[in-house]
């Protein structure tokens, strides 16, 4: 069968991006070769630099969504490694640029360690620390960095021996290595890693549910943004031949920032946009002279508030023709073989909640192939079980075994991959993502092709790409939502939203599938349509745990029915036999109305 | 003796101005979950009012102290309109970046209105040390430590003691329970900027006679009061006032014994393994993971 597709995400919506970036690179090239004066070469040289250093901001600011203040240190970093190499040791600069972007990269792993744990604000003031630090180390340098005057002297670009001339040739080597970021960032954003970092954005649990570590990612982003600005800032150094500590001042930082806020924080035209924008316009606006950074304080508040995705967000698809439609090869079938089945075991699981008891002892089987049930009053601790069993929370103690795994000591992520998925209460559906794209990144998530190295080497896009979009594709029309696979999450009406979650879920492979109170608003031929579908998992070996209150829908559903109170298990059963119990009727069922 | 005791007030002074900042920068970050990084330029602010204040009115800063309060929380009223109320659905990285934004605006407006140079706000009583026989202390220093603590205590009374201390709490807990409750979640998270905006401007004025104002200097003050604010356990007030003290102590003693940069260094430092080791600080623990 053929979809067609509207773009729909972030990632879909950069076919417009490419043939922005392509139009403005000409233009520069144009504008390069025939009409640029030696200071206009100048001014847009250093305007390469600067796309090249918000081209890696991007990564940890758009994409990761991590609000690094360290991007102006590592862009000092980078000038200042060139500088004292160059200078200080007369080193070649087939050794000084590759060091350059070194020494940031090295600086920046060293700093993620206690960093990237640290949730937004602490990770923006800690980098923050960080960049205070290597300015008060230049400064107070010495010999070594030159102090507050800093290291004048740096020779130019050589390459085989001959220096790179300043002017044209220069510009264009500069605008090269901004060429070839671009590309690497391209890669990046352009297939399944790109719409990975969406869903980290979005949410980070529904990024651990489908096996992504959340802290790979952004450490993976952080890196990047270093190793980027490291190389902007070598050459820089290059092309004004002077190093000083104005280059880690924060106004720096604050410059790149509203490039990017300007330009646009996730699109290849954003940077350069930004970049090229903010270089030029003080260059034009000499009356601006000295409030340079004041109209960009206004302009970056005026964008953030009215245009969060930047100019080139704007821009988007508009004036580019647009794209032939998405057609999807027939659905390629993914063969459920329950290949991580087995038997999962709990006993004795523990936890609590400051004084709260939520989970008191709690022993659980759970066999291939079987529907379990699992019932009790609110606060019983049936979502403490769930959020326990699929590694959200930390038990104080007990067993956890999938098989002969433990899976106690396991992040979420892990035991994901490891054959646990679920669907949550509140559905984790992120809204600019379309159904399929959100299972076709399960797919490649759950076959480790997630990744930069990955998006370089293409696995993660074109053929590929396509691929698990066809895998996807089956997966949905296994849980009835082909029609709908292309509509975004957002878009998608509230009562098909556990069809998705459910498609995510065998989109791992699982052996188990927990899900919370799937049935809940559903009406009744959706009901009967969910019950369906959990048979259908069932049969193929895949054990289906469903935490419920509706019990005309789970009665006929379950195979077996454990009962939870006060966070212990207080019955269980077959189906009949627990409603019939007479703790469980005392403490649960008497209190409701049941139709089954 | 004689200057081991100075140089405890002069740390006791300076920390007691960063307790203000710090505790401006928990209040907006409780009430709103997001962080203000606009409340060192608000401080920087705050002094340069005093400074042009006291050109055309030459009177003690202690008279001028309520004047550039009042001011700067109107101030702190613009400030939320601009760079909060917009951008309350958005992710909290988004309000940081208007308020790097609002900062930006701050400085560089500063520089064109009063230009790089620094300036000086009057001491808040007069600049005569006090003497006890060979002992002298620097009575604008006593001003500061005598000021800072009844601001604080102050604060302390409206938040624990009043009726809008308590709704002022309640939204900093639960925005959706306290709207739930009929308290005007908006206009608290308002007032929370305005009295963040007040104690920036004391600070200001406090500190702007001992250390004079440049554009800049806002940016060195965010960094001290969120390290303060780190290691008093993040959220809590009086761990802010604690921590505050501490790195207040800790730089005036190490630039004395060492260097201004040393103390500076230690301090990022100290930062980086707090963070490293005890994210939730060094006194108890509070929300580690807000925003």
């Amino acid at each position: 069968m053929t979809l067609t597709a509207e773009p729909s995400s972030p990632a879909r919506g950069l076919g417009g991006d490419a043939l922005w970036t392509i139009l403005i690179l000409a233009g520069l090239g144009t504008y390069a070769g025939s009409l640029a004066s030696p200071y206009g070469l100048r001014v847009l040289t250093l305007a390469g630099c600067q796309a090249l250093l918000v081209l890696g901001y991007q990564f940890v600011f758009g994409h990761a969504g991590a609000l690094s203040l360290a991007q102006g240190a590592f862009f000092g970093l980078g000038a200042y490694t060139t500088a004292i190499l160059a200078t200080r040791y007369r080193w070649d600069f087939a050794l000084t640029y590759p060091l350059s972007i070194l020494v940031p990269l090295a600086v920046a792993a060293i700093v993620a360690i206690p960093a990237l744990r640290l949730a937004s604000h602490y990770f923006a003031l800690a980098t923050l620390g960080l960049a205070q630090v290597a300015l008060l180390v230049a400064v107070n340098g010495g010999d070594w960095t030159g102090g507050a005057l800093g290291l004048t002297g740096v020779p130019g670009i050589a390459v085989l021996g001959e220096v790179v001339r300043r002017g044209l040739p220069l510009a264009a080597v500069v605008w090269g290595v901004v060429a070839l970021g671009a590309w690497a960032s391209w890669r990046f954003a352009h297939g399944l890693t790109g719409v990975a970092y969406v869903v980290l954005r979005s949410d980070p649990i529904a990024a651990a549910a489908i096996g992504l570590d959340e802290r790979r990612l952004r450490f993976t982003a952080f890196l990047l943004s270093a190793a980027y600005a490291g190389a902007a800032g070598a050459l820089q150094a290059h092309t004004i031949g002077v190093v000083s500590s104005e280059t880690l001042e924060f106004s720096v930082m604050v410059t790149c920032l509203a490039m990017t806020v300007i330009g646009g924080s996730t699109r290849i035209a954003g940077a350069l946009i930004g970049a090229l924008l903010l270089t030029f316009l003080p260059e034009w606006l000499r009356f601006l002279q000295g409030y340079a950074l004041l109209a960009y304080g206004a302009a970056l508040l005026a964008m953030i508030i009215v245009a969060p995705e930047g100019i080139a967000g704007i821009l988007g698809d508009r004036f580019v023709r647009r794209r032939r439609a998405v057609e999807l090869p027939s659905s390629e079938p993914v063969p459920l073989r329950g290949s991580k089945s087995a038997t999962l075991e709990a006993r004795s699981l523990k936890k609590s909640f400051g004084g709260v008891v939520a989970l008191d002892g709690v022993d659980l089987v759970i066999e291939p192939g079987e529907i379990l049930g699992l019932i009790g009053p609110n606060g019983s601790g049936k979502t403490t079980l769930a959020n326990v069993i699929s590694g959200l929370v930390p038990p104080d103690g007990g067993v956890l075994r999938l098989g002969s795994r433990g899976l106690l000591r396991l992040s979420a992520e892990r035991i994901a991959r490891a054959g646990v998925s679920r669907g949550f209460q509140t559905p984790a559906l992120p809204p600019s993502l379309s159904a399929l794209e959100l299972v076709a990144l399960a797919r490649a998530s759950a076959t480790g092709k997630i990744g930069f190295l990955a998006s370089l080497r293409g696995s993660d896009a074109g053929r590929r790409r396509r691929r698990f979009e066809a895998e996807a594709l089956d997966l949905l029309g296994k849980v009835g939502l082909t029609a709908e696979a292309d509509r975004s999450c957002g878009a998608l009406p509230t009562r098909l939203a556990w069809r998705v979650e459910v498609a995510r879920a065998l989109a791992l492979d699982p052996g188990l599938i927990i899900l919370d109170e799937p049935a809940a608003g559903l009406g009744e031929h959706e009901q009967s349509e969910l019950g369906a579908v959990l048979r259908d998992i069932a049969s193929r070996g895949i054990a289906v745990l469903v935490i419920e209150h509706n019990m005309p829908f789970l009665l006929p559903t379950a195979n077996r029915i454990v009962v939870l109170d006060q966070g212990r298990v207080i019955a269980k059963g077959r189906p009949g036999e627990v409603v019939r119990d007479s703790a469980v009727i005392a403490s649960y069922l008497g209190r409701e109305k049941i139709g089954a | 003796m004689v200057t081991a005791l100075q140089l405890a007030l002069n740390g006791l002074a300076l920390g007691a101005a960063y307790a203000l900042v710090a505790l401006g920068f928990v209040l907006v970050l409780n009430a709103t979950g997001a962080v203000n990084f606009a409340q060192g330029d608000l401080v920087m602010a705050g002094g340069y009012g005093a400074a042009a204040l006291v050109a055309l009115l030459p009177v003690p800063g202690l008279v001028l102290l309520p004047v550039v309060m009042g001011a700067m929380a109107l101030l702190g009223l613009v400030v939320s309109a601009l760079a909060f109320f917009p951008l309350m659905r958005r992710p909290a990285t988004a309000v940081f970046v208007s308020t790097i934004a609002i900062g930006l605006v701050l400085q560089n407006g500063a520089l064109a209105l009063f230009g790089p140079e620094p300036r000086t706000a009057p001491p808040a009583w007069n600049s005569e040390p006090l003497r006890w026989g060979e002992l002298a202390l620097s009575s604008q220093a006593l001003a500061v430590v005598v000021i800072a603590a009844l601001l604080v205590l102050g604060q302390g009374w409206l938040l624990a003691r009043t009726r809008l201390g308590r709704d002022l709490r309640a939204t900093a807990q639960d925005r959706e329970m306290a709207a739930a409750l009929g308290i005007h979640v908006n206009a608290m998270i308002a007032l929370s900027f305005a009295l963040a905006a007040a104690l920036a401007g004391a600070a200001g004025t406090l500190l702007a006679n001992q250390f004079f104002v440049t554009p800049t200097a806002g940016s060195a003050l965010i960094l001290k009061a969120y390290i303060a604010v780190v290691i008093g356990g993040w959220g809590s007030l009086a761990g802010a006032v604690a921590g505050a003290l501490l790195v207040g102590l800790f730089e005036t003693v190490v630039a004395a014994a060492v260097s201004y940069t040393a103390a500076s260094a230690l301090l990022y430092g100290a930062l980086l393994v707090i963070l490293l080791l005890r994210p939730q600080g060094l006194f108890g623990e509070a929300a580690s993971r807000r925003a």
